[in-house]
């Protein structure tokens, strides 16, 4: 065979990775950009004060303290209802399930559960909790809401970490005696659990960045008081930024807006980036 | 360590009065006193939480949105299914108000469409950066910095598409505001690249290695290994991953609340103001009351939404499975 | 260079991993139209050996190479040289069968393919003249446009073999090419491998003395990276000059 087209192959192999290299490029100067941009015009109005008070003079002065702690409710509860209802799942379906048509149907949900777009929880929150269950526009019905939507990133995670156990544990268990449940509870558990955590944080970090399910059912754009129980109304970071962005066209709120997306940001990305690098460490540590 | 066993044992704790057959197995193990029977009781009903959600979202949102067809609107009228999907004309203020959606389906599927164009080329190109070309210690960064950028908040796209796209393409086409259905479509393709990217490259590394190496040991250059085996292994991997990011661009709610402009109007210019399904939900479910027709006229679009996007899920899980099922089983 | 007897001469080889050194100061010459066996316990570097001839091992990173191998008098690993024209000039079949998730066809035709032939009636001849020296063509004549996936184990091997004759190497390098077969098939691939001399070289690396002894010309001993001994395979197996060699055919280590 001859090797007549050689160099015409190397030239399209150079030309065509430098393309692949150039939409990379291009992806990452996008994003980082969007980040610098934030981190340029957002730095300036973080202080001690934006990040301690409330805001005052219609939201043209003062801090997002509200805001920020309206979001670690919202969050903390949506984890408080997912994580076990999710790790329960999680374990029912790589422990207990066999396979067959009630296991594919569960899968199905769950991959399905993960593709509805954020507004539809919105929706489904206010009629059924805000509404139906008459738990009105409050920490509980937002956090529910969230809980539905990072639901099925927790069972995904924690059914990888799961089927990751090798055999060999599990058969160790039994083999000294133990039942199912206890090889679950004793063995399968604890080895995934950091697995489990670092997943359950990755989609934590998203709850913190969503705003469409917390609209109607959670946030407002300005209240008096912090809230005093699970029923009342707060404030939330995305949702503020929204308000913020549209309410008007003050200068003042300019700094503001920047400020608090450079929070949010911090948080999300922080959080989310806290999780990347446990989980692969975790995994370049592996000894299975 | 110490709160995830609480949480187990609260769960556990009051069947242990229930057991029925004397437990066999280890002594002095936690969760000894909780038996296999009831351990797979628990874990079978709480394993269709899911189901359950998935089942009310479904269920609520029919019950509110059919109420539109079902029941008349306040001030008599009716609206049927053919005026509600093909009435091109959304007036909900007005009396009688008008529920056509056709021109919020149409900003819907244009600005996905018009974002796919963005988002497929720079999300396929980086996957096949990654995967392909870029050296491991390059990948062992990108990955994760993809995965980073995919927790990025929507509201912070659409804030960065109001406060820096809009004024600067209202300059350089010299067009009366900014947001319209391109500023939208670029701030969902850079939502949909990460999801684009991260499931194409799980997809192109997952083909294995020694069918890399027949390739190549039949003198195939890195290029033709990469668009001759790699790729269409990876084929139904990187199409789910396409799918999936297309989803998710139309789903997405705040970046075209805050950028897309607004405008409930049939247009294809990419100029011009739209409305997408998504954004009219968030933007009116604040002035309508509980039950009135406007409100159920906005969970029928939720409807309309939710079925959209469950067959883009279904579809995008049938070609995964495919691609599961057929892939190369190296035995 | 026809006239030279030497198909691969291989000239003071040292190979590192990283720090490692994979192979030490290896110099051997491998005659054309012969078989000739690499043994060796596990890790002793015969397989490393093998994936230089067609330059496989440039697809990882942080090796280095001293010394030179020559393909029919070229130096393969001269700055000038090809890695893809390199391989294309030296066939390969691997441990485990591993055709592509495409038909029989495709799998044949795919070097050809890669190397610009594309009319129709070129790639019918090849994949059936490919497909008759793996003795395969009678199996499968009537189902090429099938999945190679639906073949048996050993039919995917002697598809892979087809798929590597399609390109008409110089050199044919089999890396345990049985080792993952049963032993019907085991058979049927050593009958082709001895049937593949008369107009190919091969090199076989295998764990099974029975077989280097059943099916080579030439055998090389490797072991801890050194090349311990080559020789006819007849002497290697009845008369071995060194000691570590005569433990390992005799079974004392390996």
């Amino acid at each position: 065979m001859k090797a007549n087209n050689l160099k015409k192959r190397k030239y399209y192999t150079v030309a065509v990775f430098a393309l692949f290299r150039l939409a990379a490029l291009l992806t990452a100067a996008a994003l980082a950009g969007i980040v610098l941009f934030l981190i340029i015009k957002g730095a300036g109005s973080i202080s001690w004060d934006f990040l301690s008070q409330s805001p005052a003079d219609s939201m043209t002065k003062g801090g997002i303290f509200p805001a920020i702690i309206g979001t670690f409710y919202l969050t903390a509860g949506a984890m408080l209802v997912a994580l076990p209802l999710g790790l329960a799942t999680a374990v029912y379906l790589s422990e207990y399930a066999r396979p067959g048509r009630i296991n594919s149907i569960i899968r199905l949900s769950v991959a399905n559960l993960a593709g509805v777009p954020s507004v539809i929880f919105g929706l489904f929150g206010l009629a059924f909790f805000v509404t139906k269950l008459g738990l009105g526009i409050s920490i509980l019905s937002g956090s529910l809401t969230l809980a539905l939507i990072i639901m099925p990133t927790i069972i995904s995670a924690s059914e990888e970490a799961l089927k990751q156990i090798p055999l060999s544990y599990r058969e160790a268990s039994y083999a000294l005696g133990a039942s199912h449940w206890q090889t679950v509870f004793n063995v399968v558990l604890p080895a995934a659990l950091p697995g489990i955590i670092t997943g359950s944080v990755l989609s934590l970090a998203r709850a913190a960045g969503e705003t469409a399910p917390i609209m109607y059912t959670a946030a407002v754009f300005y209240t008096l008081h912090l809230p005093s129980s699970l029923f009342d109304p707060v404030m939330a970071l995305p949702y503020h930024i929204y308000k913020l962005a549209t309410v008007g066209t003050h200068e003042a709120l300019v700094p503001i807006r920047y400020g608090s997306c450079l929070v949010l940001i911090g948080l999300v990305l922080g959080m989310s980036l806290a999780a990347i690098i446990i989980r692969t460490k975790i995994r370049r540590n592996k000894q299975w | 360590m110490i709160t995830h066993s609480n949480v187990w044992r609260f769960f556990t704790k009051p069947l242990m009065k229930t057991r029925l057959a004397p437990r066999r197995g280890l002594n002095g193990l936690a969760g000894k006193d909780i038996g296999d029977r009831q351990s797979r009781i628990i874990f079978t009903v709480l394993g269709f939480t899911a189901l359950t959600a998935l089942l009310l979202i479904v269920l609520f949102l029919f019950l509110e949105g059919t109420a539109l067809f079902i029941h008349p609107a306040e001030d008599g009228s009716r609206v049927g299914l053919g005026d509600f999907i093909l009435g091109s004309f959304w007036y909900p203020g007005y009396t009688p108000p008008e529920f056509g959606i056709l021109p919020l389906m149409a900003a819907s599927l244009s600005v996905t469409v018009l974002s796919a164009c963005l988002s497929i080329p720079l999300g396929m190109g980086t996957a096949l950066y990654l995967s392909s070309v870029a050296g491991p210690r390059v990948r062992e960064w990108g990955k994760p910095v993809i995965e980073l950028l995919a927790a990025m908040p929507s509201v912070v796209l659409g804030l960065v598409g109001m406060m820096v796209i809009a004024p600067f393409m209202q300059e350089w086409w010299d067009v009366p505001s900014g947001l319209n259905m391109l500023n939208a479509s670029v701030m969902l393709a850079l939502m949909a690249i990460p999801t684009i990217a991260s499931i194409a490259d799980d997809a192109l590394e997952s083909v294995p290695r020694d069918l890399l190496e027949a390739s190549y040991a039949l003198g195939a250059t890195p290029l033709q290994t990469l668009m001759r085996t790699r790729l269409p292994c990876a084929l139904s991997g990187v199409g789910a991953g396409i799918i999936l990011g297309l989803t998710r661009a139309m789903g997405e709610t705040m970046v075209v609340l805050m950028c897309a402009g607004g405008a409930a109007q049939l247009s294809f210019s990419p100029l011009d103001a739209v409305r997408p399904m998504t954004s009219t939900i968030a933007a009116e479910m604040g002035e309508t009351a509980v039950g009135s027709s406007h409100y159920s006229a906005l969970f029928a679009i939720g409807i309309t939404l939710f079925l959209m996007t469950f067959a883009f899920n279904l579809l995008a899980s049938f070609i995964a499975g495919r691609y599961s099922q057929k892939g190369y089983q190296a035995a | 260079m026809v006239n030279d007897p030497n198909a691969v001469e291989v000239k003071t080889l040292n190979f590192f991993y990283g720090e490692k050194q994979a192979l030490k100061n290896i110099n051997l010459d491998i005659k054309r139209n012969e078989i000739t066996a690499l043994i060796g316990p596990s890790g002793c570097g015969k397989s490393t050996f093998l994936r230089l001839l067609n330059r496989m091992n440039d697809l990882i990173a942080g090796v280095r190479l001293e010394g030179k191998i020559l393909l029919n008098g070229m130096d393969i690993y001269a700055p000038e040289a090809e890695s893809a024209d390199i391989r294309r000039r030296v066939g390969m079949v691997f441990q485990k069968p591993n055709p592509f998730p495409k038909s029989i066809f495709n799998n044949v035709a795919y070097g050809p393919m890669l190397h610009g032939i594309k009319n129709k009636h070129g790639l019918n001849r090849i994949v059936e003249s490919s497909l008759r020296a793996a003795a395969l063509w009678e199996e499968v004549k009537d189902d090429l446009h099938k999945s190679a996936l639906s073949l048996s184990g050993g039919q995917q091997q002697r598809l892979c073999l087809a798929r590597a004759l399609a390109m008409e190497p110089e050199v044919l390098l089999m890396d345990e090419p049985t080792s993952a077969l049963d032993p019907i098939s085991t058979s049927k691939i050593e009958e082709l491998v001895m049937d593949l001399k008369n107009s190919y070289t091969v090199i076989i690396v295998t764990h099974n003395m029975q077989q280097a002894a059943r099916i080579s010309d030439k055998t090389c001993f490797f072991y801890m990276g050194e090349l311990i001994e080559s020789g006819a395979t007849d002497q290697i197996f009845t008369l071995p000059q060194q000691r570590q060699t005569e433990n390992y055919i005799t079974g004392r280590f390996g």
